[in-house]
């Protein structure tokens, strides 16, 4: 029986548009639907059913879904290749698993519902079907949103039209290299309302940050330590780099309005440590290098654009200056896309993806990709930046086939056995051969959603599985969660749950309102009027935690509880207090 | 600028370079890795322990000529006239009457260039010590010192950063030594925020459901262990130390006369819980004072806001002083820049970095001290220039911490004051 059905609207940029380095107009630049493809997916009968047999969709589908597949194999072959097979960890079990997979892919912890369905799902292929599912899910494309904001745009911003503009995007799974391009060269985005200018405009006052910014985010290049000299760590690069990638972007304008424009001309002057000036060329990363054509203006028509131009910055109604041919940011673009040695680009978002899932990159940080860094996995690398060039930059490809790895599905290391070594030590050791999982701190949506979803009734915590409700559900939690999220620490390298968060979860008047409130549409409340001490002790662990409490725990909970039968919603919020200020809910694991 | 110090320092950075291309990703055993999570208690025996830090923080820039470094009698000199001090030969404003009388422990610097004269690009150059870098988060100030002064499970805050009475309000990041350092802040009251139990919570639920936290993360850590999981907890273990702390917030507790000494204005309230901080513990704090923008009416502005600080600053020193706790306490008084010498035409001054004042006192500082020397008009620096990492490197100095000491940021050495920056000896003991 069908209990519900996924609509999926596909859109990809044609392969033509990314290999031709000629310049097109807008028109040209218009994606077209693809692919059209309806998924039926029933766990109750437990098997996925593509619904409209022997069309050409179908066929994609099943060549996409065989992509993933061996993507996967791939990964998992060389992942086990490499690892010492004493140190690998067993696979999670269905819960804990799918607790995982649902905050990597859903941006939150699964619901009770979700949990039961999950683990009544009887099908040797479940871990596929489940990732499928959710990749498929309007939860995907919120959290996929947030995550690409944050990679982009970090610190947040309350940048709506830009969080529109992804959010946009991540719905219609637009390709990540039509992403980079739009946002890279907003001025010709076919969107006309949602131009995303955020990310040049955010960084429009200092030069150094954006050409550093962008290197370090869409390419995975940090240039930063090469302005002043060759950088004195990696012999890869030069100052001819830095100015390089800056000259990119040294004739952006902004004008009142909030658009984005080039100049006619233009070029950085730099000194060398031997004492030398140079210009800046318009040179990538690899060394390749843009010929600008030379500008046939007569100097009085040249003064006039700059006129234009400098009006167009100050006034809001000054007309559109026009635009040069010569546009150095979609130049930059174009040797982006074509580089096909050393593909920067490609492997930056497999290797930042790669670490979204497991805590660290093949190549790490993530900002050094280079020739004396190369990744711990150089085949797996090769595979997954390769597979996205070939599958026009799909990145839900690439995604999926990672959760559907068994290396994804590792369980955490066991507790050390000499007591000599220390704990870093050992897990840094685990850590490059990706044997096991490490903890990851849950991002400021993620855990601002969970709160919402562990603290809601879980009666009324149903309608994952009516999309149409479930669309208008979640946008309101989406909204619900930003207010918390904007205030949380954005996890980095080293994160430490700073004091005030703790403070926060501790002693504010929201925590005690909003997610330990007794009453019908809470979690609080529905605990309450639940038979036993039992019930409630197992209730709140699967709704928090998402499982079943060890006999320890169950122990300890029962005390409390029976120790004060006075109190007893109050004991009750203690319980779910403790249980959410526990590293188990802070963090994925 | 010593020459010797910046050929050594060139000498070291050509040596990473050496190290660099022979061993990748090589670093020298000396150097302070950051890593949050490892290194929690490693530092403690290097950790400077007694030293306090409390920094008056000029928010939009003060005027260095209607302060420390007045003009009278030029075209740049503006109204007011100077005053002589207690210490012979030094002159300085007549807006800082009570000042005058208070430089015994007190060092003027005049010759601060540090050329950035925007507001957010020199907030962000003076409260890190250096010029902004694309794809480095530095530290601010108040992050670096409650790393290198604190105790890592201190029951009181380390650094506390006061922000009611200024516009801007700038928070400051612990960049890449980790949310652990991160200011408690203060904005709208006078209490960080959730530092108190709320009401419906009685103690004895508070103090019961945080124990329960710990035994069923006692239970989690016998199964799961990370060093993540370890920080998480070592976050919950300072809330109720953090908690009982408040009343270091509460100034009612001080006697009639010392909160009358500090006097009504907020300002002075927070001198006064900053000197209660202190004396409790806390390494850092930062007040800010804003308003000193003065692009229009400068000479009233300052007529004003100089006043305050004349009263708070002196007051302050004072009450250090007689607490014993000054030897040991450095106060820095300075903004993100001073004002220009050149008056515009709505009688104010505009913003000005290159030739501007700034003080120290107490700890390490050599007590009426006068370092450096502006041009007649007070448009540029003649003797003792100095840029912000030289700044850093002094205020470093003064607490015993080395100044050249690096942090190691994943391959990378940074240097807590910016390269090639030399303390100015002459206001150091």
């Amino acid at each position: 029986m069908l209990r519900h059905l996924i609509l999926v609207t596909r859109q990809r940029c044609s392969p033509e548009r990314r290999s031709s380095k000629k310049r097109r107009s807008s028109k040209e630049t218009t994606p077209y639907l693809r692919i059209l493809h309806l998924v039926a997916i029933c766990f109750v009968c437990g098997y996925c059913l593509p619904i409209k047999k022997g069309s050409a969709t179908e066929n994609t589908v099943g060549d996409h879904d065989q992509t993933v597949r061996s993507l996967a194999a791939i990964i998992d072959n060389q992942i086990n290749a490499s690892a010492e097979t004493s140190g690998m960890t067993p696979l999670l079990d269905d819960r804990s698993f799918l607790r995982r997979v649902m905050l990597d892919l859903a941006g939150r912890i699964p619901s009770k519902t979700e949990q039961e369905r999950y683990q009544a799902l009887e099908n040797p292929d479940k871990r596929f079907l489940i990732t499928k599912e959710l990749i498929n899910s309007p939860d995907f494309a919120y959290h996929q949103r947030n995550e690409l904001d944050t990679l982009l745009l970090r610190p947040l911003t309350n940048d709506s039209a830009w969080r529109d503009y992804l959010l946009e995007a991540t719905q219609t799974n637009r390709s990540w290299d039509r992403i980079f391009r739009e946002v890279l060269v907003p001025e010709t985005s076919n969107s006309e309302d949602l131009r995303p200018v955020a990310f040049l405009k955010h960084r429009m006052r200092d030069l150094d940050k954006m050409a550093n910014d962008a290197s370090v985010i869409w390419f995975g290049v940090n240039i930063g330590c090469a302005k002043c000299h060759d950088h004195p760590l990696v012999d890869d690069w030069k100052q001819a780099h830095y100015y390089g990638i800056a000259s990119f972007f040294k004739r952006t304008y902004q004008t009142k309005k909030g658009m984005l424009g080039e100049r006619f001309d233009g070029k950085i002057r730099y000194d060398t440590t031997e004492g030398e000036t140079h210009d800046g060329e318009f040179m990538y990363l690899t060394g390749a290098k843009a010929e600008e054509p030379v500008l046939n203006l007569e100097e009085e028509v040249l003064r006039k654009y700059d006129e234009q131009i400098k009006n167009a910055e100050r006034q809001a109604d000054a007309e559109s200056p026009p635009v040069p041919d010569f546009r150095p940011r979609n130049e930059l673009v174009e040797m982006a896309l074509n580089d096909q040695e050393q593909k920067f680009f490609a492997k930056n978002i497999a290797n930042r993806l790669w670490a979204r899932f497991f805590g660290r990159g093949l190549t790490h940080p993530l900002d050094q990709i280079h020739s004396g860094n190369p990744p711990s996995h150089p085949e797996i690398m090769d595979e997954i930046a390769n597979a996205l060039v070939k599958h026009d930059y799909d990145l839900q490809i690439l995604i999926h086939a990672i959760t559907l790895s068994d290396a994804y599905a590792r369980a955490l290391p066991a507790i050390a056995k000499n007591a000599g070594e220390s704990k870093l030590t050992q897990h840094d050791h685990l850590v490059h051969t990706f044997s096991h999982a490490m903890p990851r701190a849950l991002t400021p949506h993620q855990l601002s959603l969970s709160l919402l979803i562990a603290t809601k009734n879980p009666d009324k915590l149903q309608n994952q599985q009516v999309p149409e409700k479930w669309v208008k559900e979640r946008q309101a939690f989406e909204k619900r969660s930003e207010k918390l999220a904007q205030e949380l620490e954005i996890p980095g390298d080293n994160f430490q749950v700073p004091i005030t968060e703790a403070l926060w979860f501790s002693n504010s008047p929201q925590m005690q309102k909003d997610y330990l409130k007794d009453g019908q549409e809470q979690l609080v409340g529905y605990l309450k009027n639940l038979e036993s001490d039992q019930k409630i002790i197992e209730m709140a662990i699967a709704t928090i935690l998402c499982r079943t409490p060890l006999p320890e725990e169950n122990e300890t909970l029962l005390h409390y509880l029976r120790g004060r039968p006075e109190k007893k919603l109050e004991s009750i919020q203690h319980i779910v207090w403790a249980l959410l200020c526990s590293p188990e809910f802070r963090f994925n694991h | 600028m010593n020459h010797s110090m910046r050929s050594e320092s060139l000498d070291r950075r050509s040596m990473m370079r050496l190290m660099g291309s022979a061993s990748g990703l090589g670093c020298a055993a000396n150097l302070s890795q950051i890593d949050a999570l490892g290194d929690q208690n490693l530092n403690d025996q290097l950790r400077i322990s007694g030293k306090r830090v409390i920094l008056l923080w000029l928010a939009g820039g003060a005027s260095q000529l209607e302060t420390w470094d007045p003009k009278p009698g030029r075209p740049t000199g503006g109204p007011f006239s100077q005053i002589q001090t207690t210490l012979p030969g030094i002159g300085i404003s007549e807006l800082l009457p009570k000042m005058s009388t208070h430089l015994n422990d007190t060092a003027i610097i005049r010759s601060l260039n540090t050329k950035i004269a925007d507001h957010g690009t020199a907030y962000q150059l003076m409260d890190t010590g250096r010029v902004t870098e694309a794809g480095v988060a530095f530290p601010h100030m108040g992050a670096i010192l409650a790393r290198e002064l604190g105790n890592i499970d201190s029951k009181v805050p380390d650094y506390v950063s006061m922000y009611t009475s200024t516009e801007g309000r700038r928070k400051g990041s612990a960049g890449f030594l980790g949310g652990r350092y991160n200011p408690m802040f203060l904005t709208d009251a006078m209490m960080p925020e959730n530092i108190q139990r709320l009401d419906e919570v009685p103690d004895i639920d508070h103090r019961d459901r945080a124990e329960l936290r710990d035994s069923l993360s006692r239970i989690f850590a016998r199964h799961h262990s990370h060093p993540s999981f370890d920080g998480h907890n070592s976050a919950y273990g300072r809330v109720r130390g953090l908690m009982a702390s408040d009343y270091l917030f509460d100034i009612d507790r001080e006697s009639e006369t010392s909160r009358a000494q500090y006097g009504p204005t907020q300002f002075g309230q927070q001198c006064l819980i900053a000197r209660r901080l202190v004396e409790a513990g806390v390494p850092f704090v930062k007040v800010a004072r804003g308003w000193w923008d003065s692009h229009g009416q400068n000479f009233e502005t300052h007529q004003e806001l100089c006043a305050d600080l004349d009263h708070c600053m002196s007051t302050l020193l004072d009450d250090l002083k007689e607490r014993g706790l000054l030897d040991d306490t450095l106060v820095i008084s300075i903004g993100e820049f001073g004002r220009t010498p050149s008056i515009n035409g709505s009688l104010g001054r505009d913003h000005f970095a290159s030739a501007w004042s700034c003080t120290l006192s107490g700890c390490g500082i050599k007590g009426g001290s006068l370092h450096g020397k502006t041009d007649e008009d007070g448009q540029t620096v003649v003797e003792g220039e100095m840029d912000a990492g030289d700044l850093y490197a002094t205020i470093f100095a003064a607490l015993g911490i080395d100044h050249t000491k690096e942090y190691m940021v994943g391959s990378r050495p940074i240097p807590i004051a910016d390269f090639d920056s030399t303390p100015c000896y002459s206001v150091l003991t």
